[in-house]
């Protein structure tokens, strides 16, 4: 496990061991990592700045890849931009400057038609769900599908395949508002999985459930990487990470991205 | 699945969306007041733009009724002239109409009926009784060949002086033209309402919009397309048009019938050119519901152009 970290530029920086970086350590019961595959980049950076209005640049010179299959943790202190980059990949924002290519298109040339088509090629889990109050559970979780014009016999054994799988099985007829936190979390993860995107984005995923939901959580992740979709999850929960051997560190801090360099 | 939708909807919303158009869960957040408030506008346009398409229909069925009534009949008066016996008179005219082609009846009122129809100027019968008044003779005419009356109208007056013919042209003129004119406006009132219902949508549209912006955000992300997203709002707002029209426009329906009775016996006694009237008839059917499809597809589509004019806004 290499103990330096490798900025967009290819500055080299130390990190401090007792700080979000350090080492990943295997804990009993931890994960198992997971081999990259590089058969193309599903998303590339290339010297992204982004600034709000006049003022500095929120985030400056970001440059990274996503390969397929691939598993990343998206880190930082609270308020470094986890969750501005993930708007970023999800095209909720445009770059100030640089580069965004998503599924090997330049988003600066896309058009609205082939952004709903990339859109559809993944997953997000909001950070406040994003469930819809008036649908239930399972409409919830359907919607992707739905809104691809998918008839909905075609998918509802899967949706609540997937639902017991969430262990939401007893509650597909209700909806959110009656929802706990860590319900309205599975949900939320369950409705970005049921497309079985190439590359889901998770921003805090664990942030409102109890540690052995949160591992629960994890492993859901974990088996939808190695049925083949690319996972970055934004955390700074350090013993998420630390659950996952071989999961690449992506670390914001002083607006830029660092690169933890891979023992893989 | 259908049981939980009626319960959801109602029974009216479960079988609007039985049909393919409608049939879909709502992605649109239903606002209960806003939807109530709504309907009931529309409900209230609805009424006035289909209670103004009925009164249209009906006047100018009417007015082409009486036109044709007229334009069947016309009138020969004899004035009493000095020195002339007005009874020879009129045998002698009615022998000249009965002897003219394209006439099938003549009718000769008597001096009692022609003093009845003075009577709201003249006073009563009796009173009259010593007054030289003109006498009359009705003839209907056969529509399908119907005779020169230029020339059967100077036959009479050459052959009886004092004879004079009425076709009711003045009348029948001026009838087609207040019918015309009345027709306009209501079709003009038609459009100012039709045009209300469309604004009412489009604000009530945006507003939705904006009261459902996350939705709308939600549904980007998760790849729905505009077109997805304004067939959902489209679909809401043309169920709550449809709603409100069917309140409306069966409101009107149920006046228009009404009126029609009322103005059929208007005093007891049946009106002449309407009282032969159905009082239900497929045109008063098709303009009730004709105006509340309109309203349902003025409905749809005004939020549907409102949707893609305001969705790259909020996008």
């Amino acid at each position: 496990m290499a103990n330096q970290l490798s900025c967009c530029n290819g500055i080299e920086i130390s990190f401090d061991p007792h700080h979000a970086l350090t080492t990943l350590k295997k804990v009993e019961g931890s994960l198992q990592a997971f081999p990259y595959r590089s058969v193309g980049e599903l998303v590339r950076f290339e010297n992204v700045g982004l600034r709000y209005g006049v003022g500095a640049e929120t985030l400056t010179d970001v440059s990274f890849s996503i390969e397929p299959q691939s598993f990343q943790f998206l880190t930082g202190a609270s308020g470094t931009g986890k969750t501005t980059l993930l708007r970023l990949i999800m095209q909720a924002l445009k770059p100030t400057r640089g580069t965004v290519v998503l599924f090997g298109q330049d988003t600066s040339l896309l058009e609205k038609d082939g952004l709903t088509a990339l859109r559809r090629r993944m997953g997000i889990v909001f950070q406040d769900f994003r469930l819809l109050d008036h649908l239930t559970t399972y409409e919830n979780v359907a919607l992707p599908l739905k809104v691809q014009g998918r008839d909905e016999v075609t998918y509802r054994a899967e949706v609540t395949e997937l639902l017991n799988w969430v262990g939401l099985g007893e509650l597909i007829h209700a909806k959110p508002p009656i929802l706990s936190g860590g319900e309205k979390q599975r949900a939320s993860i369950a409705r970005a999985l049921v497309a079985q995107p190439e590359l889901l984005l998770a921003d805090e995923p664990t942030g409102n459930v109890d540690p052995s939901l949160a591992r629960r959580l994890l492993r859901l992740f974990v088996e939808m990487n190695r049925s083949g979709t690319a996972i970055l999850i934004a955390t700074h929960d350090l013993g998420l990470m630390d659950q996952i051997d071989g999961a690449r560190r992506l670390v914001l801090a002083d607006r830029r991205l660092y690169v933890e360099a891979s023992d893989v | 699945m259908s049981e939980k939708r009626s319960l959801r909807y109602g029974i009216f919303g479960a079988m609007m969306r039985s049909i393919p158009f409608f049939g879909r869960d709502p992605l649109v957040a239903a606002d209960q007041v806003t939807d109530r408030a709504l309907v009931a506008v529309i409900a209230i346009l609805t009424f006035l733009a289909a209670l103004t398409a009925s009164a249209a229909q009906l006047t100018a069925a009417t007015a082409m009724r009486w036109q044709v009534m007229m334009a069947s009949e016309v009138t020969v008066q004899l004035k009493p002239q000095a020195g002339r016996s007005i009874d020879a008179d009129i045998v002698r005219a009615s022998d000249i109409l009965r002897g003219t082609g394209g006439i099938t009846s003549v009718k000769v009122l008597r001096r009692e009926e022609s003093a009845k129809l003075l009577e709201p100027w003249l006073g009563s019968a009796s009173s009259i009784e010593s007054l030289p008044i003109p006498r009359l003779i009705t003839v209907q005419i056969d529509t399908r060949q119907p005779p020169d009356l230029t020339s059967v109208g100077k036959m009479l007056s050459d052959a009886v002086p004092g004879a004079s013919l009425d076709d009711h042209r003045t009348w029948t003129k001026r009838l087609g033209h207040l019918s015309d004119l009345f027709l306009t406006a209501s079709f003009g009132a038609l459009l100012l309402v039709v045009m209300t219902t469309g604004l009412t949508i489009v604000f009530a549209t945006r507003g939705a919009m904006a009261g459902n912006r996350e939705i709308i955000e939600v549904l980007h992300f998760i790849g729905a397309d505009d077109r997805y997203i304004a067939g959902q709002f489209q679909s809401h707002f043309a169920v709550l048009g449809v709603r409100g029209g069917l309140l409306g426009g069966g409101a009107a329906f149920l006046l228009v019938l009404a009126l029609k009775l009322s103005m059929m016996f208007p005093d007891g006694l049946p009106f002449s050119g309407i009282s032969e009237m159905p009082i239900l008839d497929w045109q008063t059917v098709f303009v009730t519901f004709g105006v509340i499809m309109l309203v349902g597809i003025v409905a749809g589509l005004a939020s549907r152009i409102t949707v893609y004019r305001t969705i790259g806004m909020l996008a």
